[in-house]
Formats: C-alpha cells, sequence, structure tokens
C-alpha cells in the first residue's frame, strides 16, 4: 500500500470513535435503503411465489387482465376446452380464484382463495406438510402459518368464501405478509359463487418443445377474448404492480438514507481533516501536490462509506436471517438491482462527501509549518 | 549532487495594504555557498521566519528575487512549486512536523515516495537512512513514542532522503536538551561538510554559532551590524563589545560597562581581587572572564551577502 493511501486509513483509524461513529452512520443509513428495497423485494417474490409454483408455463385470462392479484378475471367455461385445443399445449387446468378471508374462531386472515378441480395438474399446493393437497367438496387446504397462528389443525372447519370447509391438508410456502393462499374444490368455489360457469384462469402446460411465449401468442390469436402470457412475463407484470406500489416509498427512504449517510461523512472527514490540518500543510511544504492531498481525502471518505457498506450490508443479512426465523412472513430479498443501487449511492456519498474537506486541503497554507503548534 | 547556491536578492514581503500595511522584510539580500552553514539570528519577529519561507519555496515575496541554482523560484508559478520543495529542499522544524498517524519509516518513505520512488525502493532508502542516524530501532515506532532527539533525526533523515541541495532549519535545537541539541548541531554540520549541502538556520540557540560559518543578526526584516556582546567581569552587566570600555590583562581582552568597572577590575586584579572594598562577584567575575574570552568574533556585515 502507498505511503499516501496508508495515511489515509491511519488518519481515519487514529480516531476510533469518530471511525465507529462514520462507519455506524453509513451503515444504518445504507441498511435503511438495503432492508426497504429487500423488503419489497422479498414482498414481490412472495406475491409471485404462488405463479411461479403452481406448474403452469403459460396463463390464460380474461381479456385486457395482466395480473392475478387487484384484478378479477373471468372467462366462460367453454374457453378451456378452445385453449386444449391449440396447438403446443399439452394440459390445461381451469381455476376460480378470489380475495376472501379464511377464518377461524376470532382469527381473521385475508387469503388468496384458489378453487381447483378434483383432477388438478396445476395450481394446488406445492409443499404439503401434513394431510393431503388434494380438495374434495367441503375441504380446504391452508397454510401452515396460517394454521398456527389460528390455533387449527387437520379435521377442524374454518369459514371461507361464505361458507364452511374442512381443512385437510397444511401446505408452506404459500403465505405471505399481507395474506396466505387457501385451496378449495372448485365446485365449492363456484357454487359459493352462484354457480355461473364461469373460471376465472386457465393454466396450460405446453407440449415438450413448444415455447410458452409461442403457445401464449397462437392462445391470443385463436381464443377470442382472452390474454394469453408465459409465466415469466406474468411473474414480470405482477412485479411492477409491487414497483409501481412500492416506487416512492424507496425512493422517499433511499432520499433519506442518502441524505444521512452523507451528512454523517462529510462530518466526520471534515473533522478529520480538520484535525489534520496542520499535518496537510506540512506535506504541501515537504512538496506534496494538491492533488495527493485531495486523493488522501478522498480515500478517507471512501473508506468509510466501503466499511459502512460492507456492514449495512451484512446488517441487512442478519436482519433477513433473523426475520426468516420468525413467524413474520416476511421475506427480505436482496437483490443484485438493489447492491448496484446502494454501491452507486454510497459511492456518490464518498464523493460529495470529499467535497468540503478538499476544498479546506486546497487553501492549507504550507507556510503553516513554520508557525508554532503542538509537536508531532 | 550538483553545486549550487541560494540567491536571495533585495527581497522584500509585505503583508496587508495600506495603513494596516506590514513590511516583515525589507530588501534582504544574501548569497548562500555550497557546503555552507549560514546561521540567522534575531529577536522574535524580526521576519527570520518569513524570510526563512521566502527562501524555501513557501512564500512568494513582494519583491526582489530567489535564486536557486540560477532559477529563480520566486517568479515560478505556484504549479511547479511543489518539484522544487520535494527535491531541492529539506525542511527541519522546531516542533518536528512528523505526521503522527504513519511510523517512523513511513514518514521518512513517504517523501521518496512523493518524489516518484515506488513503495518498496522508497522504504528501502529510508531504512538505510534512518539506520544512519541510529534509528535503526525505531523504524516501526510512532512519533509520539520517539524522544525530542529522536523526532529532530528522524525529520533530519525525511529532510535528506530525496538528496536535497539546500537544508532550512527553523530553530532545530529549541525544543531539545542541551546534550541531543549539540549532536543535532553535528548532524547538521556533517550534512554540510561532508555531504555539501547548504544549510541555513533560522535561531535563537547561541550554541549553533559554533558551527555556523556565518552569522546574520536580522531586526526590523533587514539585516544589521552584529553586536558582540560581552560580560562586564566587575558588575556581570552585559555589553556590546564595540562600545564597551576594553581592558587588556596577561594577553586576554576584557570588556567592561564604563572606566570605573575597568579601573576596579584593573586596580582589584593587583589588590587580590578587591577594589574600594567592594568583593565583585566572584561568580559573576570569572563568568564574564570565560564568556569574553571565548566569545569568537563574528564578521561585522551591514550586507550579509
Amino acid at each position: 500500500m502507498s505511503a499516501t493511501l496508508l495515511l489515509a486509513r491511519r488518519n481515519l483509524a487514529r480516531n476510533r470513535v469518530r471511525l465507529l461513529a462514520s462507519v455506524g452512520g453509513v451503515a444504518l443509513a445504507l441498511s435503511l435503503t438495503l432492508a426497504l428495497d429487500a423488503i419489497y423485494a422479498g414482498v414481490a417474490n412472495q406475491l409471485t411465489t404462488y405463479i411461479d409454483r403452481a406448474g403452469a408455463d403459460v396463463w390464460v385470462a380474461q381479456g385486457g387482465v395482466r395480473n392475478l392479484h387487484m384484478v378479477a378475471s373471468t372467462l366462460p367455461e367453454s374457453v378451456v376446452d378452445q385453449v386444449k385445443a391449440v396447438d403446443g399445449v399439452a394440459t390445461v387446468t381451469p381455476i376460480l380464484e378470489a380475495t376472501d378471508t379464511v377464518a377461524a374462531g376470532d382469527e381473521r386472515a385475508v387469503a388468496y382463495v384458489i378453487g381447483l378441480p378434483a383432477d388438478a395438474s396445476m395450481g394446488g399446493p406445492w409443499e404439503v406438510v401434513e394431510g393431503r393437497g388434494q380438495v374434495g367438496p367441503g375441504e380446504i387446504v391452508v397454510d401452515l402459518a396460517f394454521a398456527r397462528k389460528a390455533g387449527v389443525r387437520i379435521g377442524d372447519s374454518v369459514g371461507v368464501l361464505g361458507g364452511e370447509a374442512r381443512i385437510v391438508g397444511l401446505s408452506r410456502g404459500t403465505a405471505s405478509l399481507v395474506n396466505s393462499v387457501a385451496f378449495v374444490s372448485i365446485d365449492d368455489f363456484r357454487a359459493m359463487r352462484g354457480g355461473a360457469p364461469v373460471v376465472s384462469f386457465v393454466l396450460v402446460r405446453v407440449a415438450p418443445g413448444a415455447s410458452p411465449e409461442a403457445v401464449a401468442a397462437d392462445i391470443e390469436r385463436l381464443v377470442a377474448g382472452v390474454t394469453a402470457q408465459s409465466r415469466s412475463t406474468f411473474v414480470a407484470q405482477e412485479r411492477r404492480i409491487v414497483t409501481d406500489m412500492s416506487a416512492d416509498v424507496i425512493s422517499i427512504m433511499s432520499v433519506i438514507g442518502f441524505v444521512v449517510a452523507l451528512a454523517v461523512v462529510a462530518l466526520t472527514v471534515h473533522v478529520a481533516t480538520l484535525a489534520r490540518r496542520r499535518e496537510f500543510g506540512v506535506l504541501k511544504a515537504l512538496g506534496a501536490r494538491n492533488r495527493v492531498l485531495y486523493r488522501i481525502v478522498l480515500v478517507q471518505a471512501v473508506l468509510s462509506v466501503a466499511v459502512g457498506y460492507a456492514i449495512g450490508l451484512a446488517f441487512t443479512g442478519l436482519l433477513g436471517f433473523a426475520v426468516g426465523r420468525t413467524d413474520l412472513n416476511l421475506e427480505l430479498a436482496v437483490t443484485a438491482d438493489s447492491l448496484a443501487k446502494v454501491g452507486l449511492f454510497a459511492a456518490a456519498i464518498a464523493g460529495f462527501a470529499a467535497i468540503l474537506p478538499i476544498r479546506q486541503v486546497a487553501g492549507v497554507d504550507p507556510a503553516v509549518v513554520f508557525r508554532r503548534g503542538a509537536p508531532a | 549532487m550538483t553545486a549550487l547556491t541560494l540567491d536571495v536578492r533585495d527581497v522584500t514581503k509585505r503583508f496587508g495594504d495600506g495603513e494596516t500595511a506590514v513590511l516583515a522584510v525589507r530588501g534582504v539580500s544574501l548569497a548562500v555557498q555550497p557546503g555552507e552553514i549560514v546561521l540567522i539570528m534575531g529577536p522574535s519577529g524580526s521576519g527570520k521566519t518569513t524570510l526563512l519561507s521566502m527562501m524555501g519555496a513557501l512564500l512568494k515575496p513582494t519583491g526582489g528575487s530567489i535564486r536557486l541554482d540560477g532559477t529563480a523560484i520566486s517568479e515560478l508559478s505556484e504549479s511547479r512549486l511543489p518539484d522544487i520543495r520535494l527535491r531541492q529542499f529539506g525542511f527541519i522544524f522546531q516542533d518536528f512536523n512528523l505526521l503522527s498517524a504513519l511510523s517512523v519509516l513511513e514518514n521518512v518513505a513517504i517523501v521518496a515516495e512523493l518524489a516518484g520512488l515506488r513503495g518498496r525502493a522508497a522504504r528501502d532508502k529510508a531504512t538505510t537512512l534512518l539506520t544512519e542516524l541510529g534509528l535503526a530501532a525505531r523504524l516501526d515506532f510512532l512519533p509520539e513514542k520517539l524522544s525530542g532527539g529522536e523526532k529532530q533525526r528522524v525529520a533530519i533523515a525525511r529532510a535528506l532522503i530525496n538528496d536535497p541541495t539546500l537544508i532550512l532549519a527553523d530553530e532545530p535545537t529549541a525544543n531539545l536538551d542541551s546534550k541531543i541539541g549539540h549532536e543535532i548541531m553535528r548532524l547538521l554540520r556533517s550534512i554540510a561538510k561532508e555531504q555539501g549541502r547548504s544549510v541555513v538556520i533560522v535561531s535563537h540557540d547561541q550554541r549553533i554559532r559554533d558551527i555556523a560559518d556565518r552569522v546574520l543578526w536580522l531586526e526590523d526584516g533587514a539585516f544589521k551590524d552584529i553586536v558582540t556582546m560581552a560580560t562586564d567581569p566587575v558588575c556581570g552587566m552585559a555589553v556590546e563589545r564595540e562600545r564597551a570600555v576594553s581592558a587588556e590583562k596577561d594577553g586576554d581582552t576584557f570588556f567592561c560597562c564604563s572606566r570605573g568597572c575597568r579601573e576596579e577590575f584593573l586596580g582589584g586584579l593587583r589588590e587580590d581581587g578587591r577594589a574600594d572594598g567592594r568583593q565583585p562577584h566572584g561568580w559573576s567575575r570569572l563568568a564574564g572572564a570565560l564568556r569574553s574570552r571565548r566569545r569568537r568574533a563574528s564578521t561585522t556585515q551591514s550586507d550579509a551577502s
């Protein structure tokens, strides 16, 4: 390591309290942004889990409907056969879907209720930890976390869609921060909703070698009044909802984090530079060019931010781990995009934080070396 | 090393403007030859440090010129001065001015690195120099762990690392005890006489006169005639030799404040050290005599160049 970089590092490390305050402040500020990003990414993951794990390659919905959540899709039952007839379609499973509450005693929880045919090859729970995943008349599969929270078990009855259903299975991975997914018989679902011969979505598994995108396009071309999307497109659409909902909040919190971190680092580097003002003058008198001194200041800022960033990342990781071990149904997902964004934030913070100290250093008079001061 | 000369011509430095202007240095001229040690003395506020700052290219003169090896450094733009400071000058300060966060070795090596030497080579060169100065066992110490003499030796090593032409020392012995001060003086002398570097020292320390080739007296921003002080052997009063009443005795010259003291001195010596029944202060008498004998005659200069 060159002596100038060493000097930057040592200057920072000389005052441990100041260094800790600086690095801690940066870590907290950046982890605020990182954690928020991670929470929203986790929520997005949870919201798209059903689409990802349902087993369908193509999702067919009412024309114009491009999301699963926060919209309603209604298709005539006849569409199912039309879709099945399209080339490249291997199997289809119609489902009914609605947002409802599942009630057990005083415990009421929002749930996406999925109505499944008895012979469904797709759309059912993918990890059943107790009981079975197939649902018949009057039966329901609920999420394990909900069951624990509500204090119900296999064989107990819960209220759903205005009626009652008996729990026959407990699933895992079907709950998010705000809701869970419950599975009932499609016939029960239809009966409880007036018996109209409709479905919400048609799940399609394409034939081996067929392209989901091509099959989706064919379905849209051949079946009137539907919107067909490959799973990846559907997931992307779903994530966009979360992004749209969270963008403002994340932006505000990011700005707050940025400003806090900037203030902390700028103050720390400013104070560290002031404290070493005479030594910068000594270096100037000895022949150091201004750019060498600027580099020392900038390295101090970058080191503070880099260490703070690493600690912030570690803190967010630990937070995610800790949250994962609670019953919160909250997932923190640190994404590469988030790392890059916060990394850019950190770089900008280091750059801005160094501006004022660099101006101070530029103004240091090298003749300060001849003024009497504290001996080294 | 190329033999170079510092040539200061009619240099003036004024701070401020108008009625508040202060003329810190007034038309000073000085030439320093290779291997020469020049000591600049003078009362506080006389402009010594301002002059030293200008000679070290740390401060621009208001008028006049300063040339180093024929290059008018006082005319150079600020962007060219760092190289001059780095390679042509070695600075030694009263407060040592070591970088507190760096070890002894790093304090010296960083200056070599600034001059373009790579890390390993810079450290090797610094190690060699520090070892020569007796600091081999202190290479990894922080400055705060060193004695004053050790700190000054580190500062001297730092001043020498880039093989400078001219060493500028500001009160190099001020914060040191007598023994260490002498050690530093010997070191400065060897730098000048054995390595051929010019050394300009600003100091109040009379001891440095012993190693100086020339002593200049700066007062009110200008070089003045040097006043050589002596101590009256009778009353112990400090007197200017040139204005004192001299007395010859046993081949030595003594300086008295008045004819009375002279007569008393000469008579007292004749009469077992007593005069008019008044006992001269024995200590002051002896010390005064010794000082008078030891005082080295210095060149009287109105123009120090």
